[in-house]
Order: structure tokens, then C-alpha cells, then sequence
């Protein structure tokens, strides 16, 4: 989709921009931390994980939720029965590796099929389906610099061409330092069968010349696209909707995702 | 449903056996006029005394009829702010006469203390809240910019969308549940910059009524509310210039007598320089870049004998974002106004309006590969045709027919060059409005009014287009393609609507009010703000009329001479066939969007208070609302009653304007609301290594409340003079109380391991001044 994506991130600039140069014109507009009474949930939890199509070990991660004001940590379900079927007959088991992580002995997921992830863990019997895509290949990746007021900022663009006549869904995730800063689920509902140039809106600002970003370019299903769209939905700033849990294609009232994807990644030198 | 039928019937036969059993009266018709500029004043009194009183109120072009039996007669007519007229009449035959009524001074006791109004306590009508361009131009506003949507939000009912925004709730009810009318025709978005300002310039408005509840037949179309402002007609009487300059914006007003006493014009424009900071930029990527909004207001009025008279007024605003090289957005309201009133005989008198009313928006990526132009409408045409036949002072019957067609376009895509991205058109949907209503004003004794009357209102989705049904998943389960101008699918709805107000003595009634409202078209927002592309869809197979039922009932007192009035009124509300987003929806699914609604009820209720003192030295008031709005969807929040975001337990808002001599004028506004109704994190995980939020109830949370105290100084010029000036200071926010804009919550960027919220205000302390002239 990519299209979308750009015309979205160009409303929240354009809105971001103007809220911008209102409160830069009063001088007074801020923004401050503030300590907000918020309620700790029961622990709900969180299976989150895929099957790609490079030969590797697969990876399962289940978690609970904890509380919003406790440290950021991988908060590991252990003890879970994880097990993968796929349409072509396969069946595969998964082995914990650490508390909440589950491996798969090397394998290549293959386009077209569907898997089907059973996931027994304190006594409740979680499933999810995804069908891998065909897979699209992340061409090259660009700059792109951007003149709002005073300052420019600098974009990751990815370049692709689109497959003609059928629906195709994309999650572009930019790492840095090995670590993901940014998201964003895109599809070709705009630019069906085009060579697509999407501009990633995660600004650069705190990268020099010098430093390395990757992105993983991943052809995923509806469902896994509906996710990842909503879930970034939830973080637009500029116009903020209200928020809910990005629809879980798991049963039972588990919260994650399952993707089943084809993966292409590229690196850049930011100049 | 029948029933009602009867009862109606009923009454309208009781009321034909006592016109016809009525002694011969004489009556008396004409204008009622402002004597320095001729506009016509709307709801201004004339009283009849013989014995027993007579009153009648003029409508909204300043018409007035009654009627007396012959004889002498002591004759008043007045209106708030203007010098009572009292003298005696001998009516002997029918006859017309208009007034000219002078504008009074506030200050100026014996000019009020003739006869008083109280007709808020007399009338039947509920749930109303008139503004006054002079309360308006007295209150402190953000920037110095005068504005009546934001004024109106200071009274007991009506509740501010969010900081800055010019949307308004009320009664329960959502932003796009409220009929805002400009000479008649409906605006689509009435706001500007986002939402910071209202599309109404103050200069070019004579008279704002807001019903909350108890709506008259003749309103119909939106479920929460009517805002019904009318421009000003122009000076019939000589040439006036006025305007002013302000921080943000300037305002321009001519008016020009096209013929002394016939007829007059009235332009009014208004322009915003937003951007004027970007032209001190050396940098031409910066100084090209342009922000602004503009209106202009513009109405011409002819009268052409003591029968006819014709209005033709428009309005046309946008408001324009261009960012070199990357992106422009505008968008905007036009509205055209053609009205006729035409007197049949001095019984009947008509109005025919034909109205159109365009509201769209563009939006253009100007990055060079994947360039693109977004353009999408809502549009009405409108014929209108309103009787006003009164059977006597007891009877006033109000009945007429209304058709609106509309159109909308969802978006247009269009594309140029190497556009990495495909043109798009969604299909444009038809719809059919057709209404008609009945409804008689029945004076049943001098303690009892009652108003009734009924509104059959029906809505028809026309073709050509294919049409899809959906399950309750989403899924369709039907598609049809149907022909232009084909029927795809028919609603109609009866709404009775009943007021009654009993007078218990002449400075307190008690009132009660039952109104059925329906709504055809529904603005789609998920967002906790509205934003100018938000979508217009209409009824369908799958979405139905919303319907809403209010009852209502309230204790109107004056005291000390009409100089205070005090209302306490209690509503209940049910909602029916509320529409909301599915959760996790994608705003784009244009063509689709269908399946992502989800369908369920609503309900509001509350309280509120209002004392004003209207006059003095001192005048203003306070209002107090408590209230309670909930919404239940069986797929939302696992099926149990949520509150709305529009939910606010507490609102209290206080206006004082203090005027201590000539020259000077002092005033303050205060606000409190208890935060709304919103879904923040209850708890948080981590997917593909960032941190997610977990959400459990949704509107399970309060924004922090909001409160702020403005003030504002104005110093008129000598009075007397020709040319006249004045000077406004105000300060917003004085005690620069930082209120949240937004709130987000995010991983703290200088500690990866913890995550933080983070406030954003907006409007902390805001010192403004404009210079405002007149000759």
C-alpha cells in the first residue's frame, strides 16, 4: 500500500506543522512529563512471532503484560506448548530457549502456504492462521529530505515494484544499532502494479553520516496488516484516534500477532 | 405512532371550533425595525393591553401579526437593548403598522424598566440559549478574535470540543449532531485552522439561537441540536464602513443602501495572516510556504412593496495550507441563500428559500514521484417553503415542505507524470431529503402554552452506484448495482415534537418538552478531534437513521425586575442506531467503509443551571451543567455501557461584563470541565522489540480537567463622533493553567527501560489587542 502511507504522513505533517507553527508563534505552547494515575490490568497475555521464508530458526515469543510505570523488560511466559502445522501437511515443534522464547529448528517457510500456530500455555489453548504471500524484493533504498519551515528532515524511502492485479501488504521496519525504531504497514490500494518510492516518516535527526541503517522490507497477509496499520494508528500524533488493542489474529483474547512473511532487507549509509 | 396521529388531529380540530366561534377581531401587522440601520429585529414584542394582553413576537424577518378586538388600546413594543415604544391605539379596522424601535443604552435604567422581557419565562419554547452580537463582541477571546461558536460554549449545555476547537457538544449529542445554519443553509464544517477558529465572523451575524431540546417542527435533519444564525441584512438607512485589525486577522465591513429604507447590501470579509511570519524568512523555502483562512459574508435584501420582499446572501470561506514542494490542503464552505417572503394576506405569511451548500476539501502531495490531488464534496441543493397562518392570537400554525438533494464524493484521485500512484474515483453517493411538518402555537389560557406539532421527515439513497449489505462481522453479504435515479433504499420517520409551558405567576413557569429527532447524514470521525477530511456517508442498507428522544422539563424564574433569570432544566435522552468505528479501523477504506461500522445505542442525561443578570452596570452570568452521556455496542468494550467522549460530569462556565462609564468596558470569562471521557494504557508489552500499550476499557479514563480565567479591556472612543474606534486587550488563560492538548504516552527517549506520558498544552498565557473602527 504505499500510497496511503505517504498521503497519511503528509496530513500529519501538514497537521504536526501547523500545530507546530502555532505554538512557535505564541511562544507558549509546551510539552512536560506528567505523573498520571494509571490502573495495572490483570496480566493478559502476548504471543508474538512468525515464520519466514529464509531457512533459520523461527521464533515464538510469549509474554504477559505488566504494569505501564515498571521497567520496559521481555516478560517471559515459560512452560508453553508451541507447535506449527502448516497446509502442505508439515508439522513442527517448538523448543524453549530461554523463559518465553521458542525456537524452530531451521526451516524456510514457502509462499503460499498457510501456517497454523496451536499454543498451549497455563492451561489455555491459543490459535492463529497466516498465509505467506508471494514474495516482493525491496529494489533499493534512498534519502529523501524534506523542507518543514526552518528545518529539514531527512526520510528512509524504500523502492519497490508492485505486483499488477492483486492486493499486496507491506511492514517496513527500520533498525538501528540493532534495535527497531520504526514500523509501518503499508499496501498497494494506490499504486497497484507501480514502481512504488514510499517515504518512511521516521526522522533521522539522531543519525551522522557515517552510521548504518537496515530495513526489513516483509510481504504480509490482511489480517497482519490490519494489525500493524492499527497499531501505528495508535501512535499518530498529530491526529490522534482512540486507541484500542490492534486486532490480535490469535483466539481466546491473546493479544500478539502471528505473520507468516516473506523477508528482504537492505542497509544504508546515512551521508 | 397512531395515536399520536389522533391526538394532533384532535387538537387541530379543537383549535378550527374555537377560531370559528372567535369574535371578530382586527388585526395588526408590520416590521419592527432598528432605527439607525434599519435591519429588521428578531423577537422583539408587541403587547396589546385592554383588559387582558396580547403579545406577539416578531419571526426572523422582523414580521409581527396580532389581534384585538376594536377599541382603545395601550400599545408597547420592545426589545432587549432597545427603547420601549408605548402609546395608545384605537383599532377600528385592520391595519398595519410597523415600529422603529431606537437602540437604548445598557447603562440606562429607565429605558429598560418599561416593559421588561420576560418572555423566557412565557414562552413555551425549552432548551434555548440566544446570544447577542454585543455579548459576543464583550467577551474575551483567544487572540482578540471574536467568535460566536466559542461565545456560545459559556452557556449551560454547551460544551467545547477540545481546546481550541470551535466543535461543541451538546446535550449528550456528538459534533456532527448539531444543525448549524447560516441564513438557513446548513454548514458542513464550521471551522477554521483546525478547528482554532469558527467560520462565523462576528460582524456579519445578527441573531444566534441555539435549541439544545424541544426543537420546533420546522427543524429537522440533525438529532442533538439546531444553531440557526442569521446574517445581518445590511443599512438600509446610510453608508457604513467598519472593521479591525487584531493580531491574527482583519475585518472589513461595508454596508451600502441600495435604495433608502428598500434596500440594502452588506459585505463583510475577514483574512487571517497566519503566515505573515513566514514572510520574514530570508530562506525561499520557508517564505513561500502560506496559512490562512478567509470569509466572506455577503447579503442583499430588497423589499419590494409592504408584500414582498427578496434576500439573496452568501457565504464563502477556505482556509488555505501550502508547504512548498510537499503539500497543500485546503478547504472550505460555500453556501448560497435565495429567499422570498411573500405576504398572502394578513393571516398568511411565506417564505421559499432555495438554498445550496457546498462544503469540500483538496489535498495535494507535491512530492514530485508520487504526486497526487485528493478532491472531495458534500453538496445540497434546497428548496424550502415555510406558512406561518395565524388562525388567531390563540392559534398560530407553522406548516411547510422541505426537499434537500444531496451529493457526496468521497474522493477523487487524480495524478500527474511518473506518479508512483494509480488515479482512484469512488462512486458519489445520491440521497433524497423530503420533509414536511405541521405544527400549531397554541396560547390555551394566559397561563398555559403548548406547542405541537409533527415533522414526517424521509430519506431516500438513490442510485447509480453498486450498493453492499454487510453481516455483523464485516462481511458483505449482498452487492447490487442499481441505474441512476433508482430507489435503493427508503427510510421515513414521523417526529412529534411537544412543549407546553405553564405560567405559575408572571416572573416563574414550569415547562416540559418531548421531541423525536432524526438524523440521514453522519460524519465519520476516530479521532478524539474532527479534522477536515473527515467522511460524509448517508443512510443505506446498512446504516440506519439515527434517532433520538428527548424529554425535558425545567423552572424558569426572574427576579428583581426581570433584571435576573434563572433557569434549571433536567433532559433524558435515548439514542438509537449510534454509529462508531470498529476498532483498529483504516480511515482509507473509502469505498468500504460500510463494513468497518459498528451500530448500538446511546444515552444522556443531566441537569443545568443558568443565572443571569441581564442589565446594569454589572451584567453576566453562570451556568452549571452535570451531566452523564453513555454509549453501549454489543462489540465494543465487551458490550457494556461506555461514556461517550463528549462525557463531562461537571461544567461550570462564568461570564461577567462590567461597564462602569462610557468609555470603558471590563470583562472576564472563567471555565471548568471535568477532562473527558478517553482510552489511555492500563499496561504495556513489547512486540517485534517496541513497546505496546495495552488497553482495557475503552473511555475508561478523564483528560485532567480544564479550567482557565480570561480578561479583556475596551476602550471605546468620544462618543458622537462620526468616526468612531476602539481598542481591545485581552489576556486568555491569565493564571497560565496548562491544559492538555493531548496526552501521549511513549518509551522515554533519554531511558529506553522506561516509558513516560507526556502533556502537551497549548494555549498557556495569551496576551492579544485589536483596534476595531466604525464611520
Amino acid at each position: 500500500m504505499m500510497f496511503y502511507e505517504t498521503k497519511n504522513g503528509n496530513v500529519k505533517l501538514g497537521a504536526g506543522f501547523l500545530t507546530g507553527f502555532l505554538s512557535l508563534s505564541l511562544f507558549s505552547a509546551c510539552e512536560k512529563v506528567i505523573d498520571l494515575k494509571l490502573d495495572n490490568a490483570a496480566p493478559a497475555i502476548v504471543i508474538e512471532g512468525g515464520v519466514n521464508d529464509l531457512n533459520e530458526n523461527q521464533v515464538i515469543r510469549i509474554t504477559k503484560t505488566y504494569n505501564f510505570y515498571d521497567a520496559n523488560r521481555f516478560n517471559g511466559v515459560g512452560g508453553a506448548k508451541v507447535v506449527l502445522t502448516a497446509s502442505d501437511g508439515t508439522l513442527v515443534n517448538y523448543t524453549e530457549s530461554s523463559p518465553g522464547i521458542y525456537m524452530s529448528p531451521k526451516f524456510k517457510g514457502k509462499p503460499g502456504t498457510t501456517y497454523k500456530l496451536t499454543v498451549n500455555s497455563e492451561g489455555k489453548t491459543y490459535t492463529a492462521s497466516s498465509t505467506m504471500p508471494q514474495k516482493v524484493i525491496l529494489n533499493l533504498l534512498t534519502f529523501k529530505s524534506v523542507n518543514l519551515v526552518d528545518k529539514t528532515r531527512k526520510y528512509v524511502t524504500v523502492i519497490y515494484d508492485d505486483p499488477p492485479g492483486i492486493p499486496n501488504q507491506y511492514h517496513s521496519i527500520i533498525r538501528f544499532k540493532g534495535k527497531v525504531k520504526f514500523d509501518v504497514a503499508t499496501d498497494d490500494r494506490f499504486n497497484d502494479g507501480n514502481k512504488v518510492n514510499d517515504i518512511l516518516f521516521y526522522d533521522l535527526k539522531d543519525m551522522v553520516p557515517g552510521d548504518t541503517i537496515a530495513v526489513e522490507f516483509q510481504c504480509v497477509d490482511k489480517a497482519v496488516y490490519k494489525y500493524f496499520f492499527s497499531m501505528g494508528q495508535n501512535t499518530a500524533e498529530a491526529q490522534p484516534v482512540s486507541p484500542a488493542n490492534p486486532p490480535s489474529n490469535f483466539d481466546n483474547n491473546a493479544l500478539g500477532v502471528f505473520s507468516a512473511y516473506t523477508s528482504s532487507s537492505r542497509k544504508a549509509l546515512v551521508k | 405512532m397512531r395515536n399520536t396521529y389522533r391526538v394532533l388531529l384532535l387538537l387541530l380540530l379543537i383549535a378550527q371550533f374555537q377560531f370559528s366561534f372567535a369574535q371578530i377581531k382586527r388585526t395588526i401587522i408590520g416590521n419592527i425595525t432598528d432605527s439607525k440601520t434599519g435591519e429588521t429585529l428578531i423577537g422583539a414584542s408587541v403587547k396589546l393591553t385592554i383588559g387582558s394582553t396580547a403579545i406577539a413576537m416578531t419571526n426572523s424577518y422582523g414580521f409581527y401579526v396580532i389581534s384585538a378586538l376594536e377599541g382603545v388600546h395601550d400599545i408597547s413594543v420592545s426589545f432587549i437593548g432597545y427603547k420601549t415604544i408605548t402609546r395608545q391605539l384605537s383599532l377600528s379596522k385592520d391595519m398595519r403598522l410597523n415600529f422603529v424601535l431606537e437602540p437604548g443604552n445598557q447603562l440606562d435604567e429607565v429605558v429598560i424598566s418599561g416593559v421588561k422581557s420576560n418572555d423566557n419565562v412565557g414562552s413555551p419554547q425549552m432548551g434555548l440559549q440566544k446570544i447577542n452580537t454585543s455579548e459576543i463582541n464583550n467577551l474575551p477571546m483567544l487572540l482578540g478574535e471574536r467568535d460566536v461558536m466559542k461565545a456560545l460554549q459559556l452557556l449551560p449545555g454547551i460544551k467545547l470540543a477540545g481546546e481550541g476547537n470551535s466543535g461543541f457538544y451538546i446535550r449528550g449529542g456528538s459534533t456532527d449532531q448539531n444543525l448549524i445554519l447560516l441564513d438557513e443553509a446548513p454548514v458542513y464544517n464550521a471551522s477554521h485552522l483546525l478547528g482554532f477558529f469558527s467560520t462565523f465572523n462576528s460582524d456579519a451575524i445578527k441573531d444566534v439561537t441555539v435549541y439544545k431540546g424541544g426543537m420546533p417542527a420546522q427543524y429537522g435533519g440533525r438529532l442533538s441540536s439546531v444553531l440557526d444564525i442569521r446574517m445581518n441584512d445590511g443599512n438600509r438607512k446610510e453608508n457604513t464602513l467598519e472593521g479591525g485589525i487584531g493580531l491574527i486577522s482583519s475585518r472589513l465591513k461595508v454596508e451600502v443602501p441600495i435604495v433608502k429604507d428598500k434596500g440594502s447590501f452588506m459585505i463583510s470579509a475577514r483574512r487571517t495572516y497566519a503566515d505573515a511570519f513566514f514572510k520574514l524568512s530570508a530562506n525561499p523555502s520557508v517564505n513561500r510556504n502560506t496559512l490562512y483562512f478567509y470569509d466572506l459574508n455577503a447579503k442583499a435584501n430588497y423589499k419590494i412593496d409592504d408584500k414582498n420582499t427578496l434576500f439573496l446572501s452568501g457565504y464563502f470561506g477556505r482556509d488555505k495550507l501550502n508547504l512548498v514542494r510537499l503539500f497543500g490542503f485546503d478547504w472550505g464552505n460555500a453556501t448560497v441563500t435565495l429567499r422570498w417572503n411573500h405576504l398572502y394576506s394578513s393571516r398568511l405569511f411565506s417564505n421559499t428559500s432555495l438554498i445550496y451548500s457546498k462544503y469540500n476539501y483538496i489535498i495535494h502531495n507535491l512530492i514530485e514521484d508520487s504526486n497526487y490531488e485528493v478532491n472531495s464534496f458534500i453538496r445540497d441543493f434546497n428548496l424550502k417553503q415555510d406558512f406561518e397562518y395565524n388562525i388567531s392570537n390563540q392559534h398560530k400554525l407553522k406548516f411547510g415542505l422541505n426537499g434537500i438533494y444531496h451529493t457526496i464524493a468521497p474522493g477523487t484521485m487524480t495524478t500527474t507524470g511518473a506518479s508512483s500512484v494509480n488515479p482512484v474515483t469512488y462512486e458519489k453517493r445520491k440521497g433524497l431529503e423530503l420533509a414536511g411538518y405541521v405544527t400549531d402555537e397554541w396560547t390555551a389560557s394566559e397561563k398555559l402554552k403548548i406547542v405541537y406539532g409533527l415533522r414526517l421527515s424521509s430519506f431516500s439513497l438513490l442510485g447509480p452506484g453498486n450498493f453492499k449489505t454487510y453481516n455483523a462481522d464485516g462481511d458483505i453479504t449482498q452487492a447490487r448495482s442499481y441505474g441512476s435515479g433508482e430507489f435503493v433504499k427508503n427510510y421515513i420517520n414521523p417526529e412529534p415534537r411537544f412543549s407546553a409551558s405553564y405560567r405559575l405567576n408572571r416572573n416563574s413557569s414550569i415547562k416540559t418538552s418531548y421531541t423525536r429527532n432524526t438524523q440521514n447524514i453522519h460524519l465519520m470521525s476516530n479521532s478524539t478531534s474532527t479534522s477536515p477530511t473527515d467522511l460524509y456517508i448517508m443512510n443505506s442498507n446498512n446504516v440506519k437513521p439515527e434517532i433520538a428522544d428527548q424529554v425535558s422539563m425545567g423552572y424558569f424564574r426572574n427576579f428583581k425586575e426581570d433584571q435576573f433569570e434563572f433557569s434549571a432544566e433536567i433532559y433524558y435522552k435515548w439514542m438509537q442506531n449510534q454509529i462508531e468505528y470498529r476498532n483498529g479501523t483504516d480511515l482509507r477504506e473509502k469505498d468500504n467503509v460500510e463494513a468497518d461500522l459498528l451500530y448500538g445505542d446511546g444515552r444522556a442525561y443531566g441537569i443545568e443551571l443558568f443565572l443571569k443578570k441581564r442589565f446594569g452596570k454589572f451584567n453576566g452570568w453562570i451556568g452549571y451543567t452535570f451531566s452523564r452521556t453513555e454509549r453501549q455496542f454489543d462489540a465494543l468494550n465487551a458490550g457494556r455501557w461506555f461514556y461517550a467522549k463528549q462525557d463531562r460530569t461537571h461544567d461550570i462556565s462564568l461570564a461577567g461584563i462590567y461597564k462602569p462609564g462610557l468609555r470603558w468596558t471590563f470583562s472576564t470569562v472563567f471555565v471548568y470541565n471535568t477532562g473527558n471521557a478517553v482510552t489511555y494504557p492500563s499496561g504495556k508489552y513489547q512486540v517485534n522489540g517496541r513497546t505496546v500499550f495495552y488497553y482495557t476499557d475503552k473511555n475508561g479514563y478523564r483528560t485532567p480537567a480544564y479550567h482557565r480565567l480570561d480578561v479583556s479591556a475596551t476602550l471605546e472612543g468620544k462618543p458622537g463622533k462620526r468616526f468612531q474606534s476602539s481598542w481591545t486587550f485581552g489576556i486568555y488563560n491569565l493564571y497560565n493553567r496548562q491544559n492538555a492538548f493531548a496526552i501521549n504516552f511513549k518509551d522515554d527517549p533519554n531511558d529506553v527501560t522506561k516509558t513516560e506520558v507526556v502533556r502537551t498544552t497549548l494555549f498557556g498565557i495569551i496576551p492579544s489587542a485589536t483596534w476595531n473602527f466604525k464611520f
